[in-house]
């Protein structure tokens, strides 16, 4: 590492060469995150959409596969953060954390309330398939709505009002296309939003 | 343009130097850096670091903090709102200078 004078360019080129590498080291941006979200809302959901339309497969296998994927999906999201935030103290930190615990929060609240009223039994099985769906993407809708004010990121801020509407949508045109709602609205969103943090991650915009 | 052309800031305008700044300036203005994951992210060695680091700190460009996490001394680097600045102003110089040699 000498100190030969630099010439301006070199400058430039040095500074954009050690921008991409912090860059791609603190985590980049929320594109691989969102990209494993899609692939498991979409392969989950019209797997769990396919088992309503045959009698091959069992309708609890479709809950099986979505709640696989979900997981891979959470313990993927929680090792590129936890990657992405070693050796970074301050606020980021904080607001990082507290959002990725307001998600475990918010979801295991959520899963008490759907679970005693599934259990209460006096909803029909496609009632109760309404019920998780509508909750689950409103739920998601919020976190987003919250993502997007805490990092002043409209594009964020956009994917959860998506998710919102999705989460009417997905109640009103009933069972089973609300499976279909859940993979082209809601993975097919997750998706968008990975390409368009791609793009802009590829073209250097932060 | 009539303007002279721009000083480069000594203190930043050196490789290793630059890509400190760089690499702190990557991070959010409050946030802190310990000093092995800024190794890291540079390839440097801890003993070219400290040199590095610590003349930007004589400039008051970056802070170091000491702290104790569970018992454990770590060592906390921040590019300050100077530190910034001048980042900002050395790129700025550098297009100007590019402008002014390289024709358009």
């Amino acid at each position: 590492m000498d100190d030969e004078p630099l010439s301006a360019e070199e400058s430039l080129n040095l500074i954009a060469q050690q921008n991409r590498r912090t860059r791609r080291e603190l985590g980049g941006g929320p594109a691989r995150m969102l990209a494993a979200w899609a692939l498991a809302w979409i392969v989950g959901w019209s797997f769990a959409y396919f088992t309503t339309q045959t009698e091959t497969v069992p309708g609890w296998a479709g809950g099986v596969v979505v709640a696989v994927l979900f997981v891979a999906a959470m313990v993927y999201t929680g090792v590129v953060s936890a990657r992405a935030g070693r050796g970074i103290r301050g606020p980021s930190k904080t607001v990082g954390a507290m959002y990725g615990y307001s998600w475990a929060l918010s979801s295991m609240g959520l899963s008490v309330i759907d679970i005693r009223i599934t259990m209460f039994g006096t909803l029909t099985s496609d009632q109760v398939s309404l019920l998780w769906s509508g909750t689950w993407l409103l739920l998601t809708g919020v976190q987003y709505l919250a993502g997007g004010m805490l990092w002043q990121d409209k594009l964020m801020y956009g994917l959860g009002g998506w998710m919102i509407v999705s989460a009417g949508l997905s109640v009103l045109v009933g069972f089973p296309a609300n499976f279909l709602v859940l993979t082209i609205c809601g993975g097919g969103g997750f998706l968008l939003g990975a390409i368009v943090y791609f793009v802009r991650e590829k073209s250097g915009r932060r | 343009m009539s303007d002279p052309l721009p000083q480069l800031d000594p203190v930043i305008h050196a490789q290793a130097r630059l890509r400190v700044t760089v690499a702190l300036a990557g991070l959010h203005s409050a946030d802190q850096i310990t000093f092995p994951r800024l190794q890291q992210l540079l390839d440097m060695t801890a003993g070219n670091l400290s040199t590095h680091l610590r003349k930007l700190e004589d400039a008051e460009y970056v802070e170091i903090t000491k702290a104790y996490e569970h018992r454990t001394p770590v060592t906390l680097v921040r590019l300050t709102a100077a530190g910034r600045a001048a980042f900002e102003s050395y790129t700025k110089a550098l297009h100007q200078l590019l402008d002014a040699t390289g024709g358009d």
